[in-house]
């Protein structure tokens, strides 16, 4: 699989994991395997980025956390989303909506 | 709700303070992750080892994670606080009026109440510096005057509430035998007072008790200043021999800096000596020279003590009737402090006034602000800022501002202090101790951070309360924020002009009593006038006749300078000098039972003094050259002393004496009458003086004491008499070079010293008056333009319906000044309260003059109407067109 570039679109990651964690809390690993599923695969986060990124957005009061335990009798740090999280995802959402188009449109223009 | 939300004052704890117990959260997390990792792998085949080796290559260093995590908080935190505080010094520098009115309003209140508590607490409230001095106690005759000695020691023996009880004397003696010859500032006192203060020495011994008997008194302890400039700080100076006023006493020991006694008189003391009771002294009940210090016995009451003395003394009375003036027992700390207690405690509200309506300033203006921006919060939410980032933005612009001003109030307050201490009048004690008080800047910064903060933040509460439609939709309308902000905001504007009238009313009546004390005539002309202390103590020319001759060729020497007009000596200059009231008794009338003579201040002349100070003689003539020993006495007397004993009569040829008249006494016959002069206190009544002849009195030609080897030489100057003082110096020495010089003073500052206690209450009471006024005015102009701003809109309105230009200024002043009137109508009432406790404080005006309360209560008006009228005027010249247009 190939290695993806997350700080080249440092936005993309955030909006990932905000839309990893809609439907349910996950651990770190559990985050990073619903991005890959998503996204069927393009992208695989390394714990170097997603950990930072993770904590980062904990700071920025859109994730919160809590210890609990894994599926299989590990303990783990679960992050949800923060009522704050979902309005940004939205944000973030309609932002890469409009730059996708644009980019979209301007590719298409010869 | 906290001022901070809990979530994130956690992380700010858990950042800042408990890093290691995060950093091993995140490392746990990290770890855990890997071991997930692994089971993943291990459940697709792999075996554990080799499921654990791929997981640790694919998560990579787990410290490398967790230094990344770390790096990140951090820089979101500082982040976020970077650019709100960048935020906010862009949203400042947008208002600069608002900043700076709020910055400068923050640093009056806290500069000024920080510096005049630090002077508070060094002069009120700490302890004096010696061993319990809460059990130190001084007995003195009402209050201020010294005690004779048999008094004294008949105190001494009986009284048991005192552990020990010792006096104290003024002495100031010719020094040398030191690096030159000089007066010092000096104390005879009992052996056993330094034990009584619980002080040790620096180098040396203090005395030992034995040490006030005649024969082994002659030994002294230096003050620190006076053996560093005077003896090198030698510190191998006890036992070495020096000479005071001629005679050799031995140094015991030198006093640390710090030392201090006594500390309520004969200030600045640099030299203690034993004092000794040889018979003749100790049997003596009239001479009252000696101040009395005491401990109290352990677990003895003050009150106890009084009662003891008391009945002591009232024995006393029976057995030497007349001797025993009411007799006063004080703790020392009320003794140095009680009489500039008043005074400052009056400075205390009066800066406690300024800070409150600084704070109410802040609050005022934060709470404007707030109502200006309750659109762009409500905005903000609106556009999903959450509310937690609104508090924290609107708290960090609360916290710079009190910041900067308390950064600015502190530096005032350190300024404030030093010049405090620099114009203070020498009558406040401790002042040396003066520091700025740490704790009070502290109570000050936190009262205006407070005052900030709580109402920085009422529009995040108020966003959280209301509904964002309505807010939104009220802003568009142009509203003062609705009636119960602005009915807070009247408050705070009635309180501000209430206090501020309280402080002018205060101010002025210094103003009125201080003008009352300026215009009491002195009965002589200063201005002119320089006076010096010439002694020959211990010199070739202390022994008679050679005393008189120098005196008499120094001033004609000094009469020769040009510049010099004319010269002449008393022995103890009016206001600067000491007072010798000595009883008389009258030719002819019956001769008074003892105690109950009249007296009179002794004052003794050289031909030429009234002239000189300018003293007009009423009747009668001056002193003359030719009133020696060879010719009959003659005194001059003043107008009190004539209108007192010879009332309705000629006093001119009356005859008086000082001396007992069974034993062959001197008689003085009433050359003159004199004008009266200010004695020490300025503006009290005259009391009754007399000046006799320098030449004809035997004690100041003969005697070698050094009471009667000095005398204070005067001159009259035809230009400025400070610009004579080195060549009157040279003119003195010319006669003989060992004749010490000392408070070489122009007549002037000596008749501004007398006033410089009230001068400087005055001036403090004056600057805090118009800092309250200024910042009142500053409060009123905000709250009206800032109202007037709001309501253009309605005022538009009003002036397309067809209202004037004059009823909109009507309208908006009337509207101000009502506020400002309610004020001034609770600020004259609390005046009336308050001014009563500084009635100690004034001369020549009641504490409830009307004048002073009408002329305030109209120039706070007039402030009031001018603060309302410039916005108003703004108002009234509305294009209404352009209002209704307005947001």
């Amino acid at each position: 699989m190939e290695e993806t570039p997350a700080n080249l679109l440092q936005g993309t990651l955030d909006l990932l994991i905000l839309k990893s964690l809609t439907l349910a809390e996950l651990h770190g690993l559990g985050i990073a395997r619903r991005i890959g599923q998503i996204t069927r695969g393009t992208f695989d986060v390394k714990p170097g980025s997603l950990f930072p990124a993770l904590h980062r957005m904990e700071e920025a009061g859109w994730l919160a956390s809590s210890w609990g335990e894994s599926e299989n009798g590990r303990r783990a740090n679960y992050y949800r989303l923060t009522p704050a999280g979902r309005r940004q995802l939205r944000t973030e959402t309609e932002q890469w909506g409009r730059i996708s188009l644009a980019i979209a449109s301007a590719l298409k223009t010869t | 709700m906290p001022l901070m939300p809990r979530p994130r004052l956690a992380s700010l704890w858990r950042n800042l303070v408990d890093r290691k117990s995060r950093d091993e959260a995140i490392g746990e997390e990290v770890r855990e992750y890997a071991r997930l990792l692994a089971d993943e792998k291990e459940k697709e085949g792999a075996t554990a080892e080799e499921a654990r080796r791929a997981a640790a290559i694919e998560v990579g260093g787990v410290e490398q994670v967790v230094e990344e995590v770390r790096d990140v908080r951090a820089g979101v935190f500082l982040a976020t606080v970077a650019a709100d505080v960048r935020y906010t010094l862009r949203a400042l520098a947008r208002a600069p009026g608002f900043a700076a009115a709020a910055i400068l309003a923050l640093a009056l209140g806290i500069g000024a109440t920080a510096a005049i508590f630090s002077v508070i607490s060094a002069v009120l409230l700490r302890p004096l510096p010696y061993r319990e001095p809460g059990r130190l106690a001084v007995i003195l005759h009402r209050r201020t005057n010294p005690v004779a000695p048999a008094n004294f020691l008949d105190w001494r023996r009986d009284a048991k509430s005192f552990d020990t009880m010792g006096a104290a004397e003024n002495w100031i003696p010719n020094l040398s035998g030191g690096s030159r010859p000089e007066s010092v500032q000096a104390v005879r006192m009992s052996a056993d007072l330094f034990r009584m203060l619980g002080v040790s020495p620096l180098h040396g011994r203090v005395f030992l008790p034995g040490e006030e008997e005649a024969g082994r008194d002659h030994v002294a302890v230096l003050g620190y200043r006076l053996w560093q400039r005077s003896f090198a700080a030698d510190p191998r100076i006890a036992g070495r021999v020096i000479r005071l006023d001629g005679e050799a006493y031995t140094v015991l020991g030198v006093m640390p800096p710090s030392f201090e006694f006594p500390p309520f008189w004969a200030i600045g003391t640099e030299l203690w000596a034993p004092i000794s009771f040889p018979p003749a002294r100790a049997s003596n009940r009239e001479g009252q020279s000696l101040r009395i210090f005491g401990r109290l016995a352990a677990g003895v009451a003050l009150s106890t003590a009084r009662a003891e003395i008391a009945a002591i003394t009232s024995r006393l009375e029976k057995q030497y009737p007349g001797s025993n003036r009411e007799v006063t027992v004080e703790s020392l700390q009320e003794t140095v402090v009680g009489g500039v207690r008043p005074a400052l405690l009056v400075l205390l509200g009066a800066v406690v006034c300024v800070l409150l309506i600084a704070c109410a300033n802040v609050a005022h203006m934060l709470l404007a602000r707030a109502t200006a921006r309750e659109r762009e919060v409500a905005i903000r939410s609106a556009l999903g800022a959450g509310r937690r980032r609104m508090v924290r933005q609107l708290l960090t612009e609360s916290v710079v501002l009190a910041i900067l001003g308390g950064a600015a109030g502190i530096a005032l307050a350190a300024g404030a202090t030093k010049l405090l201490v620099s114009l203070a009048p020498g009558e406040i004690p401790q002042l040396q101790a003066v520091a700025l008080d740490w704790r009070a800047l502290a109570f000050t910064l936190g009262v205006s951070l407070l005052t900030g903060v709580l109402f920085g933040l009422a529009p995040a509460f108020e966003v959280s309360r209301r509904d964002l439609a309505g807010t939104l939709r009220e802003g568009e309308r142009g509203s003062t924020g609705g009636p119960r902000r602005t009915r807070l905001r009247s408050l705070f504007i009635a309180s501000e002009v209430a206090l501020a009238l309280v402080l002018c009313v205060g101010a002025g009546l210094m103003i009125r009593s201080f003008a009352a004390l300026e215009s009491v005539d002195p009965g002589f002309v200063s201005q002119g006038v320089l006076s010096l202390v010439v002694s020959v103590t211990g010199t070739g020319q202390a022994p008679p006749p050679r005393r008189a001759a120098f005196f008499g060729e120094a001033l004609e020497r000094i009469r020769r300078l040009p510049g010099v007009a004319s010269a002449s000596a008393i022995n103890h200059l009016p206001i600067a000098g000491d007072i010798w009231g000595w009883s008389f008794s009258i030719e002819g009338r019956p001769i008074p039972a003892p105690g109950e003579s009249p007296d009179a201040a002794y004052r003794v002349v050289l031909p030429g003094y009234f002239a000189t100070m300018g003293i007009p003689i009423l009747r009668g003539r001056d002193i003359r050259e030719s009133d020696t020993l060879d010719s009959p006495g003659v005194v001059v007397v003043n107008e009190a002393l004539a209108r007192k004993h010879w009332p309705g009569e000629d006093p001119i040829g009356k005859r008086i004496t000082f001396d007992d008249q069974d034993k062959n006494p001197q008689w003085l016959t009433v050359v003159g009458v004199s004008k009266n002069t200010v004695r020490n206190a300025w503006g009290a009544a005259p009391q009754s003086e007399t000046y006799l002849a320098y030449l004809q009195q035997r004690r100041y030609l003969e005697r070698l004491s050094s009471n009667y080897t000095y005398l204070t030489l005067v001159l009259r100057a035809n230009g400025d008499p400070s610009a004579l003082a080195p060549s009157v110096r040279s003119a003195v020495w010319s006669v003989d070079p060992n004749a010490t010089i000392s408070q070489v003073l122009k007549m002037d500052d000596v008749a501004a010293m007398a006033v410089a206690g009230p001068r400087f209450y005055l001036m403090l009471l004056a600057v805090f008056a118009s800092v309250a006024l200024l910042l009142s005015a500053v409060g009123i102009y905000g709250v009206m333009s800032y109202s007037v701003s709001r309501r253009t809109h309605e005022i538009g309105l009003r002036m397309a319906l067809g209202a004037e230009q004059g009823d909109v200024l009507r309208l908006v002043v009337r509207q101000g000044m009502l506020v400002a009137l309610v004020g001034a109508g609770a600020g004259l009432v609390g005046a009336l309260l308050l001014t009563r406790l500084m009635k100690t404080l004034l001369y020549g005006v009641q504490a409830t003059d009307p004048i002073t309360f009408g002329a305030v209560s109209l120039v706070l008006v007039v402030v009031a109407l001018t603060a309302n009228y410039v916005p108003a005027r703004r108002a009234s010249r509305i294009d209404p067109l352009i209002a209704l247009r307005h947001d």
